[in-house]
């Protein structure tokens, strides 16, 4: 779905994403992890076409990223950002509908649309009126969720979609999306600082550091077969007592 | 023979006739009664003059409009100059210092004397195809008086008798002891030897005058407050005020294309003395009677005795007054409105450019403020060459003044919208073009229509500029009530300019309620 070759970013001088080269398969669900600053979000925009790279080419489709055609591939990307990134002055359901509706789909498409999506992220359909000021961080992601499905895309691409989200509420929505990343097999990337929503979400994890990728694999291999005592020390700041790795190898139960 | 001819008599003198009116009537028809238009400063003797002009201009037939109490000297002489106006009447020291300031040798203002001077601006200014006219016969100068019966019992006439009486007390303006050919001149020039002397409102000096607080003090000599007062004006017999005669510009073409007007304007040279023009002044400012009729009356007795005076009672004032004050919400509106349009549609894109391009935005931030700086009667005279008198030159200013508060508040209105929004209404896939309209201008519109109501209300107020080009609005009528000293006329114009103002605000308030999304008054 995504191919990454040879890509490199630096802002201001500094290098934010070392040269590397990395491919996201359709179906699968990656997700990049590591701290604050670690180029994880810029890998994201990368992909999404908001920032060019200084070297080197995103293919998405196996075509390449470029100015003219960007409009287009992004119709076949959504994207999802804390608070759902909606727009104010919209209701929820103008947030939904903005695009669809300006590409000519006809309005019992669009309804029929918007009513099978929100069984499917469980939003009841009375709050579709309301403005996203109205509605609770919960609500407000889940017509994020909303938008971005609403053409249909192959990928969905999600930048701490939960970040802001209490705990409880954060545990119904990570439930929900995965099933419907499961259900719609939809190509997913994820980009979170939570090693615990990481290895739920996750088929793969990429961690990393410094604009670096340190590892790559699911959580296990992070714990058993950790690449340096960063991985550890990162696995072990999560504080989830029975993954804390004491030494690489050896799990503490 | 006779017989026969008999019958054709009536026959031959119908055609004499025919054709005679036929001489007489086709150049009549042929020749469209001139236009003429005069034009006056914002004070009363010069609107009084303004008005004799028009009159007997009109006398010849020309079709005459009166563009009265524009805003200065340089307004007049840059209409003058494009055409705006035909005619005025100035004053031969502001020629020489202001009108044809640097083009003529220099004179120092105090040694000038009249008679030289004459032939120098008549040809200074023949160079811009202005005929300077004689002189209309008096001098509108600084002086000094006192009142009629104590000069009468001192027996003073010109300054130099003062020197015998060093007990008189001066009351003197401060623009008069400023000035260089002011108050320490004179009295080194006169060797005067009072030392009691000080400086107050011009107003207040001729109260003094009267309660004997103080006997001398400075006027212009074609003060209306002379007459009012009975003061003597001393003789300036060792002549140390420079002259300011009064005299007639008038464009040069006008003797081609309305000769009979020309030469009819200039009859009145030579025929007004001081006392005559500072009773008339007094007339007006005093005894509040119209200038059109203050002008009537003198022509009538002097140079038009057919001349109808109309009259003057107090229901027709009344009745005048409302129509002005109608006229003039209408011509203000016209300058708000067209005004504001035009600064719209003009600054929002330049903002929305602004916001979008960093260092081109600083620098269309820059030259929006830098015209904000620009004084309004500079802004004027610079537009008059190009838009002549009358409204297109106020709207084009207040078009200006609009710019600032509307570019800035886009600029910010858009610039405040977070990035993380910007960037999702990107990766949703909208053109450019959809991003703004749909997305990015809908969230900036609360602040650009703040700063539209804020331009809207700064135009209700500064429209007023629009009398200083005979543009009319509100401004006219406050500026006649300035010149009058009249307080309900100026508040007849300021009162409805500060309820036009309120309106706008009002009216923005609801125009905000109607565009701006509700989902946007949640948050603030």
């Amino acid at each position: 779905m995504f191919k990454l070759d040879k890509i490199s970013k630096s802002f201001d001088g500094t290098q934010v994403l070392k040269p590397c080269s990395l491919e996201f398969k359709t179906g699968e669900t990656s997700v990049l992890i590591g701290p604050s600053g670690c180029g994880k979000s810029t890998l994201l925009r990368l992909l999404a076409g908001l920032i060019q790279p200084d070297s080197g080419t995103v293919f998405f489709e196996n075509q390449p990223l470029s100015p003219a055609s960007l409009i287009f591939q992004r119709r076949r990307m959504g994207y999802v950002i804390q608070e759902g990134g909606l727009f104010p002055h919209l209701t929820a359901l103008g947030n939904i509908t903005l695009l669809a509706s300006r590409l000519g789909m006809t309005p019992i498409d669009v309804a029929k649309r918007v009513e099978y999506l929100a069984s499917l992220t469980r939003l009841p359909m009375e709050l579709l009126n309301r403005y996203p000021g109205q509605l609770s961080g919960g609500q407000r992601q889940r017509v994020g969720i909303m938008r971005a499905l609403m053409l249909d895309p192959p990928v969905l691409l999600l930048d701490e979609p939960m970040g802001a989200l209490d705990p409880l509420v954060r545990y119904d929505l990570q439930e929900d999306l995965r099933a419907i990343i499961r259900s719609l097999k939809k190509t997913a990337i994820l980009v979170t600082h939570d090693m615990g929503e990481a290895s739920f979400f996750g088929d793969r994890l990429l961690l990393l550091n410094v604009g670096e990728i340190v590892q790559e694999g699911n959580l296990d291999d992070f714990i058993t077969k950790p690449s340096s005592p960063y991985v550890t020390r990162f696995i072990n700041a999560q504080r989830m007592p029975h993954l804390i790795a004491r030494t690489p190898g050896e799990v503490c139960q | 023979m006779i017989s026969l001819l008999l019958p054709s008599w009536p026959k031959t003198l119908a055609i004499c006739l025919a054709f005679f009116f036929c001489l007489v009537a086709k150049p009549a028809r042929a020749a469209e009664p001139p236009g003429v238009a005069i034009g006056s400063k914002s004070f009363t003797e010069s609107v009084i003059l303004g008005e004799i002009l028009s009159q007997l201009a009109r006398q010849t037939g020309a079709v005459v409009s009166h563009r009265a109490e524009l805003g200065g000297t340089r307004i007049l002489w840059e209409a003058l100059k494009k055409g705006d106006i035909d005619a005025y009447v100035d004053y031969t020291g502001t020629i020489r210092d202001e009108l044809l300031a640097g083009e003529l040798p220099a004179s120092s203002p105090v040694a000038n004397n009249k008679s030289n001077d004459f032939p120098q601006l008549r040809a200074g200014l023949q160079k811009h195809q202005i005929h300077l006219s004689m002189p209309l016969g008096f001098n509108n100068t600084y002086a000094l008086g006192m009142r009629e019966t104590l000069a009468a019992k001192l027996n003073i006439k010109t300054i130099s008798d003062l020197q015998k009486q060093p007990g008189l007390a001066l009351g003197l303006s401060e623009e008069f002891v400023e000035r260089k050919d002011g108050w320490r001149q004179l009295a080194s020039h006169y060797r005067l030897p009072q030392k009691n002397m000080r400086t107050m409102n011009h107003t207040l000096a001729y109260q003094g005058l009267v309660n004997d607080s103080i006997q001398i003090t400075d006027l212009y000599t074609t003060d209306a407050e002379i007459p009012f007062y009975q003061l003597r004006v001393l003789e300036d017999d060792l002549a140390f005020f420079p002259s300011y005669q009064a005299v007639l510009l008038i464009r040069a073409d006008l003797f081609q294309r309305a000769p009979l007007a020309a030469e009819a304007l200039l009859r009145l040279e030579g025929k007004l003395t001081s006392t005559a023009i500072a009773a008339l002044s007094a007339r007006v400012k005093l005894e509040k009677i119209s200038e059109t009729v203050v002008a009537a009356q003198w022509l009538r007795q002097n140079l038009e005795p057919t001349l109808l005076v109309p009259d003057d009672d107090q229901s027709a004032r009344q009745r005048r007054l409302l129509q002005r004050l109608g006229q003039a919400t209408v011509e203000h509106l016209f300058l708000v409105v067209v005004s504001l349009l035009a600064a719209i549609l003009v600054a929002v894109p330049l903002g929305i450019y602004a916001a979008r391009h960093d260092r081109m935005g600083q620098i269309v931030l820059a030259m929006v403020g830098i015209v904000q700086t620009l004084p309004s009667l500079a802004l004027l005279v610079f537009m008059i060459p190009f838009f002549g008198l009358g409204p297109t030159s106020a709207i084009v200013a207040l078009f200006c003044y609009s710019l600032l508060p509307i570019v800035r508040n886009t600029y910010s209105g858009l610039r405040q919208i977070p990035p993380t929004t910007c960037e999702s209404a990107e990766v949703l896939g909208l053109s450019a073009w959809d991003k703004l309209r749909l997305v990015e201008f809908p969230l900036a519109l609360p602040l650009v229509l703040s700063g539209i109501k804020t331009a809207a209300v700064i135009n209700v107020g500064t429209a007023t500029i629009g009398a200083l080009v005979g543009a009319g609005g509100y401004g006219s009528v406050i500026l006649t009530g300035i010149r009058l000293l009249d307080i309900p006329l100026i508040l007849q114009g300021a009162i409805p300019a500060a309820l036009m103002a309120l309106l706008a605000q009002y009216l923005f308030g609801w125009i905000e309620k109607l565009l701006v999304s509700p989902g946007l008054r949640l948050n603030r």
